[in-house]
């Protein structure tokens, strides 16, 4: 991503505010939307050498409104000439107070975010649809993101307009019925950002910087909903889960797991922020996954060295976890936690009855686990049996090689 | 995930693709402007679908170099390929939420249309590997 400046920080801030007041007024998500990305593009361009104006926000609803009239009357025209009648009214006709107004800024985000993240999109279609009219990230920077074309991301970013047109889905917050599955909705796109841009080891030079994006959205959503435990929970996560990122890869390049990693290279600033928020989060009881898996993080960043961890503590808050979701991949974690906590043992015989879970007959993960506590009880040669199988299932040759150097360094 | 989607034929193949006349069946200009619309709509579809990364053809093995060592110095050979040696003809590279739906999109070049008598109605395989990336991160 180019280096940050003012003036963009600035136009992202605003776009969500100024796509939400349009779309209030006039309706027609998909039309306001480009006319937003034209309003940002006029303001990027000009502001620089003419200044930024006395009301920015409503410069850009001045200007977008504009693009939008156009937009419609284009549309308009297209739409007589394929013989149907078209039902709106132009900006300037309309009665009703103006777009810019302050007082609904923050539900207008809100209600844009519901909006994207809807459950009838694709997650591909979710993302993509979050980072622009969210984030404000234009469609060029979001396909560099996920290294794909940008005609790939143009269409996902369509698709999804055009299905938000086609279902009907009204501009306004969602009912009091709906409003905790399109929440989990709209945090589980905010975590999928998140995971896509910490897989990539590599430091982001010149991609954008998905994790930065989604802890920002995430603080976004933690300002507009202060009251919300999993909105905390889920900031705390992604800010505990980043603050290792400086030492999760070797000057070879290499991924290092968090038991090898040099802990004097975690971001302590990150770790208290996080560590705050969920001790401000946590007593309040309205306990879910995501404060849980920030709990989780948390222990392991306060431990001064890996044999310090608190594995008794994590397996309880797996245990948790397990309790809340049936998800393999969660008690294979569990399992571990507890060979760390009470001997190898205890986690073999878990895994075992694991190993029935058809979801997971295929992921390397079982084996790399099953592999580790061989190892921890002295088991060499089944040890090295087991790395040899994880390593053979897993798509990544980083993490083969990992997995293989496991191997390679057992003694006998 | 992104995956890869690999076609593959021999020069024979595109011998007869491009009408040599020979002792293979030759393909007409109406066999070959079928097969340039299948894999026109194939790839469209993915366009549309949001889930196209890249896609190539490559030109005939007769036009392959080699570049190889002889005695530690580098040396080229042109047209290092048998006649019948199946090699890579052409890629397609998709961004897909499972190995399964990849799978499923390079199924679909079964049903490429070909003369009949050609290789394609007998020992026709493309190839879908998972392209080599970052590891699940530990969160």
């Amino acid at each position: 991503m180019s280096p940050r400046n003012p003036t963009e920080d600035l136009l992202r801030t605003l776009a969500p505010q100024v796509l939400g007041a349009l779309v209030r007024r006039y309706g027609h998500f998909d039309l306001a939307e480009e006319a937003v990305q034209e309003a940002l593009l006029a303001a990027a361009t000009r502001w620089p050498s003419d200044g930024v104006p006395d009301s920015p926000r409503s410069w850009l609803i001045t200007v977008a409104s504009r693009q939008l009239t156009d937009l419609l009357r284009s549309e308009q025209a297209r739409r007589r000439r394929e013989d149907r009648v078209a039902r709106w009214t132009p900006p300037e006709q309309w009665l009703s107070p103006p777009a810019d107004r302050t007082a609904r800024e923050s539900d207008d985000t809100l209600v844009l975010l519901f909006l994207c993240c809807h459950p009838s999109l694709s997650p591909a279609s979710q993302i993509a649809l979050t980072l622009r009219a969210v984030a404000g990230l234009d469609t060029r920077q979001i396909a560099r993101a996920f290294l794909v074309p940008e005609a790939t991301m143009t269409r996902r970013i369509s698709r999804a307009k055009q299905s938000i047109r086609a279902s009907g889905i009204p501009f306004r917050p969602p009912t009091p019925d709906e409003r905790g599955e399109r929440l989990s909705s709209v945090l589980h796109v905010l975590y999928l950002i998140f995971t896509e841009g910490y897989r990539e080891l590599s430091d982001p030079a010149d991609r954008t910087d998905l994790v930065a994006e989604a802890i920002r959205l995430t603080r976004l959503v933690h300002r507009l909903l202060p009251e919300d435990a999993e909105v905390a929970g889920l900031l705390a996560l992604m800010l505990l889960t980043d603050a290792r990122r400086p030492a999760r890869v070797g000057p070879d390049g290499t991924l290092i797991p968090m038991a090898d990693q040099d802990r004097g290279l975690w971001r302590p600033d990150q770790i208290a922020e996080g560590t705050a928020l969920l001790e401000a989060t946590l007593p309040r009881g309205d306990v879910g996954p995501y404060q849980i898996q920030a709990a989780i993080a948390a222990l392991h960043d306060q431990a001064p060295a890996a044999e310090k961890t608190d594995w008794a503590q994590i397996a309880a808050l797996y245990e948790v976890l397990m309790r809340l979701s049936d998800n393999p991949v969660v008690r294979l974690n569990h399992a571990v936690a507890m060979a760390m906590s009470r001997g190898a043992e205890a986690g073999i015989e878990l895994l075992d009855r694991l190993e029935l879970d058809q979801r997971l007959t295929d992921d390397h993960r079982l084996y790399a686990a099953r592999a580790h506590l061989a190892e921890m009880t002295g088991d060499h040669a089944r040890a090295r049996e087991l790395y040899e199988v994880a390593a053979r299932r897993t798509t990544s040759l980083a993490h083969q090689r990992h997995l293989r150097s496991r191997a390679a360094r057992l003694p006998g | 995930m992104k995956y890869i989607i690999m076609l593959f034929g021999s020069q024979r193949d595109y011998d007869m693709l491009t009408g040599k006349a020979g002792d293979g069946v030759a393909w007409s200009a109406e066999d070959v402007a079928a097969l340039h619309e299948f894999m026109g709509k194939w790839n469209n579809e993915l366009v549309e679908s949001g889930e196209f990364v890249d896609g190539r053809g490559l030109s005939a093995p007769v036009h392959a170099r080699r570049v190889s060592l002889r005695e530690g110095a580098p040396v080229v050979t042109d047209g290092p390929y048998a006649e019948t040696e199946e090699v890579l003809a052409g890629y397609t590279i998709v961004e897909t939420d499972s190995f399964d739906r990849a799978t499923e999109i390079a199924a679909r070049l079964a049903r490429t249309p070909h003369p009949a008598g050609t290789a394609l109605q007998h020992e026709w395989y493309v190839d879908v590997r998972p392209l080599d990336g970052p590891p699940e991160p530990e969160i």
